[in-house]
């Protein structure tokens, strides 16, 4: 246990620790230690950010949720459809999020791919990108994490759903009846692992927002990068801050997502 | 053909099921191949099984006696031929169309669910009220013995418990045929015969048309009182217990039913003649090549009374010159024991005989050793011809 132990403590006290310090004034660049609650000051600016990034990361992993179980559901049932749909999710898995959120950009963009497919100019195509709506940051989470989590629910239940199936079948239970009550319940936990994790990638991750969403408000991950960079060695404490911020939201929605999973009798 | 009109009997059965609208399952010249290249794991099998018997197939690995079960359920496509289900076609249709039900090797208890929602299942799935499909589903896990276990999980049960609760499950989906795939082959002999009880038990309280899979034959015997004899995707006999153990349609039916007595010969006269001598059948037996079998069990070895000095071939003869095995009275043959294997209470015993090997059990009581000159006897109702 102590090889899996060790790595995880570095990063969790030692990474997160040295955050925590730092938000606090502790480990200043420049300067004396002293115990501070500045860089947690601007509350109007952290929560709207903070809202933002939730919202972004609710919204695209719900998203990405029905449609990873649904894509599982079709992969599993082995026929051609499925097996298509098994490579797609496998090859999305494969590209990472700057090239998927740079092909998204050219796709969704007022003069890209899709608006010149339909020949619609770009003052009348909606605000896909760094618009209001955060469509494509959102469209982009989901694609990605729709895979994943499909990949997941696939692979936790390859194995044994067949024979569930076929035994509610023959047990007269039609096809929504079985979604409804075996292939859904027992897809469960691994559905809400996976989603637990999207949601904690998609809180903490920066690339995509920051290349497709607008400039401001900003999500708390963007805020995190930009005051990191800044050329003001004080803005340091402010980044930490923000991190700490994702670090504790994350870890609400990943303590919520294992009580849910504790309670599931499937899992147990 | 030289077996008499009994085998005769069972060897119609095999060839030609009748379509009756009062059969609970018939099939029609069924055929099932997986792959090109694989031999075909069903070959044009007909089968009739009327309502309410329990009837057991049996068959070596690959036989394709699951793979019947899984056409009738529809969890498999048959490539030719017609499934009915009490006189309806049911060939295209799905699973959950055919008003059957199936309980497999495994249990298969989904995690989930409780026993009781387990058991409640198919009413669930049928759109009932939960209060109502588990005040259902109770009565069926009475009907198993498992009432007091409604609330647990699957997984806190053993596994005789599991496949208990499986076959109420079942039969909580009012099935019109009941379908088991070997569901008592990960059991031990004591579980074995617990669920073989509580089969009868279903068997009295609601009579369900019954066909299982199992490659045990005496389970096959406990639970049955018909057997479906499979090899290679053939069928090869469908009777009744005692006819498929004692009055085989052929020497292959005879081997897969664990028979060790086969004797290659001919008959004449209603005697027939191989290495073991001349043995007197009864019934309308046809003149010429045959083979000569009888089981094991029905035969006893005791030690030989000296006295009767005639050696066995003599003895033989002496007998063969009756005209039939009744006028002549049960076959005596002398001989030598050349091994004994303890079965449990039985000692099944190995006699020279002539220049023949003759298996049978040692009569209780009677202590045998290897090298004891023994009298092996042959009931005339043992004795049975088939096809050389």
């Amino acid at each position: 246990m102590l090889p899996a132990v060790i790595p995880v403590a570095f990063v969790v006290i030692g990474g997160v620790g040295t955050t925590l310090l730092q938000s606090l004034g502790l480990m200043p660049l420049v300067g004396a230690a002293e115990l501070s609650t500045a860089a947690f000051d601007d509350t109007d600016e952290l929560l709207t950010s903070a809202l933002l990034s939730l919202s972004i990361a609710v919204v695209s992993t719900a998203i990405a949720a029905v449609v990873g179980f649904f894509t599982a559901v079709l992969i599993i049932s082995g026929n051609w459809g499925g097996r298509i749909v098994g490579v797609l999710g496998a090859a999305a898995v494969t590209v990472p999020h700057l090239v998927g959120a740079a092909t998204v950009g050219l796709l969704l963009s007022d003069s890209g791919v899709l608006a010149r497919l339909l020949g619609v100019s770009p003052e009348a195509w909606p605000a896909l990108v760094a618009g209001p709506t955060w469509f494509a940051v959102v469209a982009e989470y989901a694609w990605k994490e729709s895979a994943f989590i499909a990949l997941i629910i696939v692979g936790t239940l390859a194995t044994r759903i067949t024979s569930y199936d076929e035994t509610a079948a023959v047990l007269g239970a039609r096809r929504p009846a079985r979604l409804r009550l075996v292939l859904f319940p027992l897809a469960a936990p691994s559905l809400l692992v996976a989603s637990a994790i999207a949601f904690a990638y998609t809180l903490g991750s920066y690339e995509v927002a920051w290349m497709l969403g607008k400039t401001y408000p900003e999500p708390l991950s963007v805020m995190a990068l930009r005051l990191f960079n800044s050329a003001s060695l004080t803005a340091r404490p402010e980044a930490a801050a923000i991190g700490v911020i994702t670090v504790v939201l994350t870890a609400v929605v990943v303590a919520a997502a294992m009580l849910g999973l504790r309670r599931m009798r499937a899992w147990r | 053909m030289i077996p008499t009109s009994a085998a005769t009997d069972s060897m119609t059965a095999a060839s030609a099921a009748p379509e009756s609208t009062t059969s609970a399952i018939t099939l029609t010249a069924v055929t099932k191949t997986y792959s090109a290249a694989s031999p075909a794991a069903l070959q044009g099998v007909n089968l009739d099984i009327l309502p309410g018997t329990s009837t057991a197939i049996v068959g070596p690995s690959g036989s394709g006696k699951s793979t019947i079960l899984r056409i009738i359920a529809g969890l498999e496509d048959a490539n030719g031929g017609r499934v009915r289900l009490a006189g309806r076609d049911v060939t295209a249709l799905l699973p959950e169309e055919r008003g059957i039900a199936m309980v497999f090797q495994r249990p298969l208890l989904f995690p989930h669910l409780t026993v009781l929602d387990n058991v409640a299942f198919a009413d669930r799935a049928a759109g009932l009220s939960r209060a109502h499909a588990r005040e259902r589903a109770r009565e069926h896990l009475e009907l198993v013995h498992m009432a007091e276990f409604g609330g647990r999980s699957p997984h806190s049960l053993s596994g005789g418990q599991q496949q208990r609760v499986a076959v109420a499950r079942a039969l909580a989906a009012k099935p019109s045929v009941l379908l088991l795939d070997e569901p008592f082959s990960a059991l031990d002999l004591g579980l074995k015969d617990d669920m073989h009880a509580m089969i009868a038990e279903i068997r009295q309280a609601v009579n369900p048309t019954i066909l299982f899979v199992t490659h045990d034959r005496d389970e096959a015997s406990a639970m049955a009182e018909r057997i479906v004899v499979l090899e290679n995707g053939q069928l090869l006999q469908h009777d009744t217990v005692d006819h498929v153990f004692h009055r085989p349609a052929s020497l292959a039916v005879a081997r897969l039913l664990g028979g060790k007595n086969a004797f290659a010969g001919t008959i004449e006269n209603d005697v027939h003649h191989s290495a073991l001598g001349a043995v007197a059948l009864d019934g309308d037996v046809v003149s010429g090549p045959a083979t000569l079998v009888f089981r094991h069990e029905a035969v006893t070895a005791t030690l030989r009374q000296l006295t009767s000095g005639a050696d066995a071939v003599a003895l033989a003869t002496r007998h063969a010159d009756a005209a039939a095995c009744q006028r002549s009275g049960p076959r005596a043959l002398h001989g030598v024991v050349t091994a004994i294997v303890q079965r449990g209470p039985r000692r099944e015993v190995i006699v020279r005989v002539a220049d023949a090997d003759v298996h049978g059990e040692a009569a209780p009581g009677h202590p045998l050793a290897v090298g004891d000159l023994v009298t092996v006897s042959l009931p005339c109702e043992a004795l049975w011809a088939v096809p050389a």
